[in-house]
């Protein structure tokens, strides 16, 4: 099956293996990721607190882009892109006139509606259809994982229906027992991570993440999972200067959810990049017999 | 910090309201004061007491000098709790947006210049080339908060910055995620136009 992929600045830079792990198990289940052409930057978090106008037509763009070419489901790995288009196509759903303006500059118009998905919904559909289960040849044993989504999978500055519960979302949690593996239940699922504050307000960020790692310990749990990549360059990048802050012992990996899955279905950590953390990752992965 | 006892001012009450709920698109009137998105705030201990609740009701108050000055206006982390909790649908969060971009139009000094500079940054980057380039983007952010650090004369602050922002690039060169390509989208042309057009489709 083909889909529409939407995968936004920084999987093709900071974040590329989140990219590279995305097409390559997608792949193995059968899902065909159609990169859309010339998309552009739908305008993140920093567009809102800009401009209102760009923060609908920088999405709005691509919506155009991936309609004209077909498609009738777009997937978009990055929560904030994610959030962001999802968000626009409901803004211009709801005033037409601003559709209208849009779409006068748009040499790809925005029509009618495709559907935004995160990864989790698609992974999920392969869950169901059993088709992501079909892949897998070994069990993660041994991994005790707490799934972190973060903000911008389930909450919205704008009422949109999203599939999973918005206070304790299951998506990860299902995908891992598929894996094998049973998630670690904890507080501090939908926690922010402070996304930018990292970069601009330090001393806010490191506290946040601080707090979020505080309660992943407590739980004992041996790693992160995530979707976002923000969380995971945050949680993962800043580590050594919250734990060492904060007095925290341990240090976590923080795995994508494309990680493990890419474990499980027998791929090698070289394929996968799962070297390219900055909190060792692939230690744990051996320990546990699991590479 | 601390807010001073809010003073109720019927002469800018209306029409601050006003162009906070047309701009944010929230019904600041639906506000009961429950102070439920209070208790959800991830950065309620860095506000100086300054509340969602308590904005809202600065801008009902029309205390415009307060609403646009706090600190919880640059200390959001637009995480979108407080409105997801809200049992009147008021998101907060779009709230601050709006306000940060008011305080801009009113000239005011950041409270935190950094957010400020970064989101420009940022957007300014999508915009400019089509997509963000880490590398030029986090240039064009570092440039502006040196200046403003120099007009502060806060030297040691541009010192620890850098410092901090070389030791994570070394980091993510080191790890292969650093990347020098450079990534553009041709259709910006059309972003372009249409933020050209801003007037004519707010008019």
């Amino acid at each position: 099956m083909d889909i529409a992929y939407y995968p936004g600045c920084s999987l093709h830079a900071s974040s590329l293996l989140y990219d590279v792990q995305s097409r390559r198990i997608f792949n193995e289940i059968g899902i065909y990721l159609k990169e859309i052409e010339d998309w552009n930057c739908c305008g993140a978090i920093s567009a809102g607190k800009v401009d209102d106008l760009l923060a609908v037509a920088m999405p709005a763009r691509n919506l155009g882009i991936a309609e004209s070419a077909g498609f009738s489901e777009m997937m978009i790995p990055c929560s904030a892109c994610y959030s962001r288009t999802l968000v626009a196509q409901k803004a211009l759903d709801e005033a037409p006139a601003l559709k209208e303006n849009i779409n006068a500059e748009l040499s790809k118009k925005i029509r009618g509606k495709i559907k935004v998905s995160s990864i989790l919904e698609v992974l999920l559909t392969a869950v169901v259809s059993g088709d992501l289960a079909e892949k897998i040849t070994k069990k993660l044993k041994g991994l005790k994982p707490v799934c972190y989504y973060g903000c911008l999978l389930t909450r919205f500055p704008q009422t949109v229906s999203v599939p999973d519960d918005v206070e304790n979302p299951q998506g990860m949690e299902k995908i891992l027992k598929v894996l094998g593996v049973n998630a670690i239940d904890w507080s501090y699922k939908t926690d922010c991570c402070g996304a930018s504050a990292a970069i601009n307000d330090e001393e806010t960020g490191l506290k946040l993440m601080a707090s979020i790692m505080g309660d992943a310990v407590a739980r004992e749990a041996n790693c992160f999972v995530t979707t976002c990549h923000m969380c995971q360059m945050n949680m993962d990048a800043y580590q050594e200067r919250f734990c060492k802050k904060y007095d925290i012992p341990q240090r976590l990996p923080v795995y994508f959810i494309t990680e493990l899955i890419g474990v499980a279905m027998g791929l090698s950590p070289g394929e996968l990049q799962i070297d390219r953390h900055f909190v060792e990752s692939t230690r744990l992965l051996k320990e546990l017999n699991l590479v | 910090m601390t807010a001073s006892a809010l003073e109720f001012k019927p002469e800018s009450a209306n029409s601050l309201m006003k162009e906070v709920m047309e701009r944010s698109g929230q019904n600041l009137t639906a506000c009961y004061q429950c102070r439920r998105c209070a208790a959800g705030c991830p950065v309620g201990e860095e506000t100086g007491f300054v509340t969602p609740d308590l904005l809202i009701r600065m801008v009902a108050f029309g205390d415009r000098e307060q609403a646009l000055n706090n600190q919880l206006v640059w200390k959001c982390v637009s995480c979108y709790t407080c409105g997801t909790r809200c049992p009147n649908d008021i998101q907060t969060a779009r709230i601050t947006e709006t306000i940060k971009k008011m305080s801009k139009e009113a000239h005011l000094e950041a409270l935190n210049h950094k957010v400020a500079h970064f989101h420009k940054s940022f957007t300014d980057a999508g915009l400019g080339r089509g997509r963000v380039n880490e590398m030029a983007f986090m240039t064009f952010y570092e440039i502006k908060n040196t200046i403003t650090e120099i007009k502060k004369l806060n030297f040691n602050n541009i010192y620890k910055e850098l410092k901090q922002q070389s030791k994570l690039g070394l980091s993510l060169h080191k790890l292969k995620r650093m990347h020098f390509g450079f990534q553009s989208a041709k259709g910006r042309k059309e972003l372009k136009r249409l933020y050209k057009m801003q007037d004519k489709i707010r008019g």
